[in-house]
């Protein structure tokens, strides 16, 4: 009966991306927090290696977030 | 030549709702924010209406669901479209003078329902695939949808950054905040303002300005509902703010960052299919999913019941307005003479709705201020 009346397909699409990117991005972003603050704390014990391998954790998840952001917008934007 | 006055009074009208959606909802995206002091008030509801007016521009799949699958665009009059408009816009008036977070949303399409109601009768809605199909069933998925996302990501975000220390990880957030505050105000330019783009649209259908056939959404409908929206925006709505801000629960930014991309994903994967969906219920959904994952006695179910209720009321009360007013409109007969007399009458209500406002608000300082004195 509701298979009928709504467009299930659309319906399922809202579905499944809301959760991988609403849950996904989040996650990511967390990671990003991760990565800055260990960074900083590496760095205050002198341990470099340790600190720009945190550093770069975060800036590679902050990009995923930001790239994964526009390219939402793009993708909603193609009329 | 009265057909092209009653099509200017149904913009006009249908811009001011646009400005009532901006006022009413929109606080709705700035309130969590706010809440967890990301953002400062005032930098917070302009930031919001920029990307609410940039948000309009992106996509004109929920403005095609308005003018064509909820009610017969050929069947359609102006004064239906009026009624319609006017109904919404009580309905919003009547919301905000109480400090409930309803959806502006469907109280467009409550009132455009039920004015088309009356003036042409039941077949000229689409009551499956339209009013059910792409309203009702997406309404009630979309608050549950972002109530789990919502839900779901604070325990994971809860599980990464458990172990850090907090001063750090709340300074993250905040900063995220600015980002998923972003999307969801640009989600909420997206959905909202296109729902008067439709709405104008179907007046212009309705008129012979726009073919049927050749269905667009001209460029300044465009502009004008974007602008409409934003400067509703930046207008704020402070009481309702502070309803969805502190008193559904008292978030941290964490939170804060959860529910605003749980709202900004729902709102614009659905604006991607063209379901026209109540931010209102969507981020109310969202801060409920995540106050509730963290502890469920964190959320006032009483402030979260009200809300509901006005979620329920909204579609059924609008479309009574919408159909009231379509009524007192064809007293006056067929031509501008009932909006005109409809419009100057709203008008002074709501001077009057907003004197009384202001003297509340005078009585409530002098006593703040002898309680603080006293």
């Amino acid at each position: 009966m509701i298979a009928s009346i709504v467009d299930t397909h659309d319906l399922l699409e809202v579905i499944w991306v809301s959760i991988v990117a609403g849950v996904g991005l989040t996650a990511v972003y967390g990671v990003a927090i991760v990565g800055a603050s260990r960074a900083v704390d590496a760095g205050r014990q002198g341990a470099t290696a340790g600190a720009v391998m945190y550093g770069a954790l975060g800036i590679v998840a902050i990009a995923v977030v930001i790239a994964a952001s526009i390219f939402g917008i793009e993708t909603l934007s193609d009329k | 030549m009265e057909g092209d006055l009653i099509v200017v009074i149904v913009v006009a009208t249908a811009l001011a709702f646009d400005f009532t959606n901006g006022f009413h909802d929109t606080a709705n995206v700035v309130a969590t924010s706010i809440s967890t002091r990301a953002m400062a008030p005032r930098v917070a509801v302009g930031y919001a209406a920029v990307l609410n007016f940039a948000g309009a521009f992106l996509s004109l799949a929920v403005a095609a669901t308005i003018a064509n699958d909820v009610v017969d665009p050929a069947a359609v009059s102006l004064l239906a479209v009026f009624g319609g408009l006017v109904g919404a816009i009580t309905w919003n008036l009547i919301t905000w003078y109480f400090g409930l977070p309803s959806s502006s949303s469907h109280a467009l399409i409550g009132g455009m329902v039920g004015a088309v109601l009356v003036a042409e009768g039941p077949s000229a809605i689409s009551f499956d695939d339209g009013i059910l199909g792409k309203v009702m069933i997406p309404a009630i998925v979309a608050p549950i949808l972002a109530f789990i996302v919502a839900g779901v990501s604070i325990l994971v975000l809860y599980k990464i950054v458990g172990r850090l220390r907090p001063r750090p990880v709340g300074q993250g957030f905040r900063g995220g905040q600015v980002l998923s505050g972003g999307m969801l105000a640009l989600a909420h330019g997206t959905n909202d303002a296109q729902k008067t783009m439709g709405v104008i649209t179907l007046a212009l259908v309705a008129n012979g300005t726009v073919s049927q056939s050749d269905f667009h959404v001209p460029d300044w409908v465009v502009v004008t509902s974007a602008t409409a929206i934003a400067l509703g925006t930046y207008a704020g709505g402070w009481r309702i703010i502070k309803t969805m801000g502190s008193r559904i629960h008292k978030m941290d930014s964490a939170q804060g960052f959860a529910a605003q991309g749980a709202g900004a994903v729902v709102i614009l994967a659905a604006s991607k299919v063209g379901f026209p969906l109540s931010t209102t219920h969507t981020i109310s959904g969202a801060v409920i999913g995540s106050g509730a994952a963290k502890r469920l006695s964190a959320v006032r179910w009483g402030v979260a019941g009200n809300i509901i209720l006005a979620w329920v009321m909204t579609l059924p009360a609008a479309a009574c307005f919408g159909a009231l007013t379509y009524s007192v409109t064809r007293i006056f007969g067929t031509g501008a003479a009932g909006p005109i007399v409809v419009c100057a009458a709203g008008l002074v209500v709501t001077a009057l709705l907003l004197v009384r406002r202001a003297q509340q608000r005078g009585i409530a300082s002098v006593g703040d201020a002898a309680e603080v004195t006293g």
